[in-house]
């Protein structure tokens, strides 16, 4: 049975379409990346499945079931930092599972080591989110968000705030850290070399309202796995450009720099 | 080493008092109007032994604490339910609104009738004077709890009710301890008016007393100890806020 499916997906506010009728399907295990211009609907879509907005039409299944309203199987990562500042990096984690029944006091405790340990905060764990970097803040974010035990994990460009050291160093980590829980990830982004380097499936967006533009299956032509090596290699450059230009037609048609 | 900003403040406030202090004694200004600093720091301290000033100081502290506890306990529930539902707070605002725009001692005569001349009218005229203010105050921090938050705690489960206990009262305490703070100020205010058109008791009744025989030493040391007790509840507060808020600092 199919995983992640949007049939027919629009979102209308007003008299603006946002997102014109959408058709996508995601494999589970797969990390899609949402490339567009910015206020192209992407996030919007993302939202949609989250369950943080309604489809004005059509639907997202997940294995089958319409999805509605947000729970533990979708979690969001934002582009603004959410860290709670009120809790420390270690209650943050254990946030994620404030909620579950499913897990004995022990367990949980347990999970917030593994996941600290995971996203490489455990010397930070009684650190508060303010006295932290931007892109440990994210890594709480993330570890957060596995320790709700989601399984999509719905990230809105998490690391468009940060340098661009420390966010590459982030890319790799959410890439092992994705393959090593196997999880589904839609990335939303407007940074090319980052859906190239992070995705294994790009879906290029037009501007509003949304549609796809192409599609690039980045794992059939780079591989799964991904280095820094990879990064500076001619593959991936031929395909970095070639994502780079279809981006560039997208802006062409407003700005007029054809 | 103290730092410059105390310095600069003890500085300013010692220049203040010196200068004062000089323009009564050298028969500037007469004594009679503006007694100097020494003359009423004097008062002050015979006023606690003859005049029973610390008793008259509780009873206003107490009044001001009693009322100001009863306006918070309801305006922050109450609060909170017009910031996080939009049809409570489009119920609510037009009454609050209306009278919190109600200057207080305008309602001095109506709460006499309601309630007498006994702790009912103060304690009625200091919750009005606070409670539709910090109502409304906090149903702003509660709108200003960011939107992710309360989309973390969707997606990681969280029912609305527990939103509100988790995220919303959490997000927006150090804010809400501020405002405290703030009105609790504004208390002093209706506590003195109170106190001079219907008590027997407090700081405001002997301030109102020390006027009628023209003992401006007694007045302004009774106007100086509200302002003691306003400055130590103050700077306690703010430590507190300090204390419990130190996540925030960066």
């Amino acid at each position: 049975m199919s995983y992640l499916v949007f049939e027919q997906v629009t979102k209308v506010y007003g008299a603006v379409e946002v997102v014109a009728p959408f058709d996508l399907d995601v494999p589970e295990g797969e990390l899609v990346a949402f490339l567009g211009p910015s206020g192209c609907g992407k996030t919007t879509l993302m939202r949609m499945v989250g369950g943080l907005e309604p489809p004005s039409s059509g639907q997202i299944l997940l294995r089958g079931e319409r999805l509605k309203k947000p729970d533990r199987r979708r979690g969001m990562v934002f582009q603004s930092y959410s860290a709670f500042p009120w809790l420390t990096v270690a209650q943050n984690v254990a946030y994620g599972m404030r909620y579950r029944r499913d897990l004995s006091a022990a367990e949980k405790e347990e999970q917030v080591q593994h996941f600290l340990a995971l996203v490489g905060l455990t010397d930070f764990a009684s650190e508060w989110p303010n006295r932290i970097s931007g892109g440990m803040r994210q890594r709480v974010a993330i570890a957060r968000t596995l320790a709700a035990g989601s399984e999509i994990l719905l990230m809105d460009e998490p690391f468009g705030a940060l340098d661009a050291q420390r966010r590459e160093f982030l890319q790799l980590e959410l890439r092992r850290i994705q393959q090593e829980e196997g999880k589904t990830v839609i990335f939303v982004t407007h940074d090319v070399e980052e859906a190239a380097f992070l995705a294994d499936r790009v879906i290029v967006f037009t501007r509003r309202p949304a549609r796809i533009l192409a599609e690039v299956d980045v794992t059939a032509r780079l591989g799964a796995s991904r280095t820094l090596e990879l990064r500076e290699g001619t593959d991936f450059f031929g395909l970095r450009n070639e994502l780079l230009h279809y981006v560039r037609s997208t802006a062409s048609e407003e700005e007029g720099t054809a | 080493m103290p730092s410059r900003k105390a310095i600069i403040g003890t500085a300013s406030t010692l220049s203040v008092l010196l200068a004062w202090e000089w323009a009564s004694r050298s028969g500037l200004v007469s004594e009679r109007f503006l007694p100097a600093p020494s003359t009423v720091l004097a008062t002050l301290w015979s006023m606690i032994f003859g005049r029973d000033l610390l008793y008259h100081a509780g009873i206003s502290t107490l009044r001001v604490w009693g009322a100001f506890t009863l306006a918070a306990l309801m305006a922050v529930p109450i609060g909170i339910a017009m910031g996080s539902f939009r049809w409570v707070g489009a119920a609510l605002e037009p009454i609050v609104d209306f009278i919190r725009y109600l200057p207080v001692p305008a309602l001095v005569p109506l709460s006499i009738i309601w309630f007498g001349v006994g702790e009912g009218t103060k304690i009625f005229l200091l919750w009005l004077g606070t409670f539709f203010q910090l109502v409304l105050l906090v149903a702003d921090d509660v709108r200003r709890v960011p939107v992710e938050f309360h989309e973390t705690a969707m997606t990681v489960g969280a029912p609305w009710w527990r939103r509100l206990t988790d995220v919303s009262f959490p997000s927006m305490l150090p804010t809400l301890v501020d405002n405290m703070r703030i009105t609790l100020g504004w208390c002093w205010t209706y506590l003195i008016i109170a106190e001079i058109v219907a008590a027997n008791s407090g700081l405001g009744f002997v301030i109102w007393q020390a006027r009628r025989f023209f003992q401006t030493p007694e007045v302004m040391a009774g106007v100086v100890t509200i302002g003691i007790i306003g400055l130590a509840t103050d700077q306690l507060v703010r430590a507190l806020h300090r204390r419990w808020f130190g996540y925030l600092v960066r």
